[in-house]
C-alpha cells in the first residue's frame, strides 16, 4: 500500500523559503498563515537568522541551521484521534488531511499537534490577489487548516509545490512503502531524524543531516514526461544511492516518485513546461 | 493568540501553556480539549491504548460535541 512520505535534506537547504512560498501560493493559504516555513536558530525571532558573513573574505563562513517545519502527517497523529467529528483524518496513503465541511474549529487537534502545524481561520480568510491563488478552493472562517502534501498534485501523478520549487533540491517526496522510491532509498543510505520522536507520533516526514545527498534527481512521472533532457551536471547513476543489495530496483513497478534502476537523475530544465 | 501562527516546535516544558492558549476563547470545554490533547500523545507513545482513550472521553464528546466519531472506537465499542 502507498504510504507517502518527504526527505527533507538540511545539509542542502539554503533557508530561501521557497518551499513556504509555494506552499502558500499553491494552496492559497490565506495571509497571515503559513503551513509551511523555515525555522533558523538565533535570531530575534524563530524565523530570523542571526550571524553575519565572512568578514574581509577571511577563512570564516556563514553556517545556518535551517528547520523547514510543516505538518509531519505522523502515522500514529493526535490530532486525528482527538477530532470529535472526524474531520481530521489519515487517507488510505498516509496523508493526514481535514475534511473543512466537517471542522466545526473546536481547535483540539491544534492543542495536540507537537509540532504546532495547524492554522485556525480566525475571521474571513484574506488572500492576494483576492480571487485567491493556486489551484485549492478557500477554507472558510473558524476552521483549521494545513499541508496536504498537496494532496490535489499527489493524486494527479504530481510531487507537492514544494518538493518541485525548491531551488536546492532538497525535498524528496515518495512512497515510504516502496523500497524503490528515492525517499525510501535516501532513509536507508542516509542518517535522517524524525521530529520530536520520544512522542511517538512517528512522523513521515524525515530529515536528513550530516552528509548531503545528491538531493531530489528524480520529478514525478508526469513532469518526467515532458522531460527531454536531463541535468548537464550529473553524470547519471552514482548520483542516485544504490541499492542494500546491490540489486536493480527496476522491479518497482515504475510508481511515482521513485527512481527507476540506474536511471539518471532528472532535473527540470527551465521553460520545459512546468507541471501546474 | 499567538500571531502568527505558523508551524513551529514548542519546548515540552512550554507546550502546554501554548496548547492552553490555543484553546483559549474556544466555544468548547477547554479543559476537556488539553487533557484528550496530553493524553493523545500518550497514544501515539503507547502508553495509553486507542481503546483506553477512546473509553475515557467517549461519555464525556457525547455531552459537549453530541457525537463521537474518533477513529479510535474499538471494535463492538457500545457506543450508548
Amino acid at each position: 500500500m502507498t504510504n507517502y512520505g518527504l526527505v527533507i535534506d538540511q545539509e542542502r537547504c539554503i533557508g530561501c523559503q521557497a518551499c513556504a512560498v509555494s506552499c502558500k501560493q499553491e494552496n492559497n493559504v490565506p495571509m497571515g498563515q503559513f503551513w509551511n516555513r523555515v525555522l533558523t536558530e538565533g535570531g530575534d525571532k524563530i524565523d530570523t537568522p542571526s550571524g553575519g558573513y565572512p568578514e574581509d573574505g577571511g577563512s570564516g563562513s556563514l553556517d545556518m541551521e535551517y528547520q523547514p517545519t510543516a505538518c509531519q502527517h505522523c502515522e500514529n497523529a493526535p490530532c486525528v484521534k482527538v477530532c470529535p467529528v472526524n474531520a481530521t483524518y489519515t487517507r488510505d496513503d498516509g496523508i493526514v488531511e481535514i475534511d473543512y465541511d466537517k471542522c466545526i474549529g473546536c481547535r483540539y487537534c491544534m492543542a495536540a499537534c507537537p509540532y504546532n502545524a495547524r492554522v485556525f481561520n480566525w475571521d474571513e480568510p484574506e488572500q492576494m490577489p483576492e480571487e485567491g491563488t493556486g489551484d485549492v478552493a478557500a477554507r472558510p472562517q473558524g476552521v483549521v487548516e494545513k499541508c496536504t502534501f498537496c494532496s490535489h498534485r499527489v493524486d494527479e501523478g504530481l510531487d507537492p509545490a514544494c518538493v518541485v520549487n525548491c531551488p536546492a533540491d532538497a525535498r524528496i517526496f515518495g512512497d515510504l512503502d516502496d523500497e524503490g522510491s528515492t525517499v525510501s532509498k535516501y532513509i536507508n543510505e542516509y542518517e535522517t531524524d524524525q521530529l520530536l520522536e520520544d512522542r511517538g507520533t512517528n512522523p513521515k516526514t524525515h530529515y536528513l543531516s550530516g552528509e548531503m545527498s545528491p538531493g531530489r534527481p528524480q520529478t514525478s512521472d508526469k513532469m518526467e514526461s515532458e522531460l527531454d533532457d536531463v541535468s548537464p551536471w550529473s553524470d547519471g547513476a552514482e548520483d542516485v544511492p544504490s541499492d542494500a543489495d546491490g540489486s536493480d530496483s527496476s522491479d518497482s513497478g515504475g510508481s511515482p516518485h521513485s527512481i527507476e534502476g540506474d536511471a539518471a537523475p532528472h532535473v527540470p530544465a527551465v521553460g520545459s513546461g512546468g507541471d501546474d | 493568540m499567538n500571531d502568527p501562527q505558523q508551524p513551529r516546535l514548542t519546548p515540552i516544558d512550554e507546550w502546554e501553556d501554548e496548547a492552553a492558549a490555543m484553546l483559549d476563547g474556544v466555544e468548547y470545554d477547554t479543559d476537556l480539549g488539553l487533557r484528550m490533547a496530553r493524553d493523545a500523545i500518550r497514544v501515539s507513545n503507547g502508553e495509553l491504548s486507542d481503546a483506553e482513550f477512546h473509553e475515557k472521553y467517549h461519555e464525556e464528546l457525547l455531552a459537549e460535541f453530541g457525537e463521537d466519531e474518533r477513529p479510535t472506537k474499538p471494535e463492538g465499542f457500545d457506543d450508548d
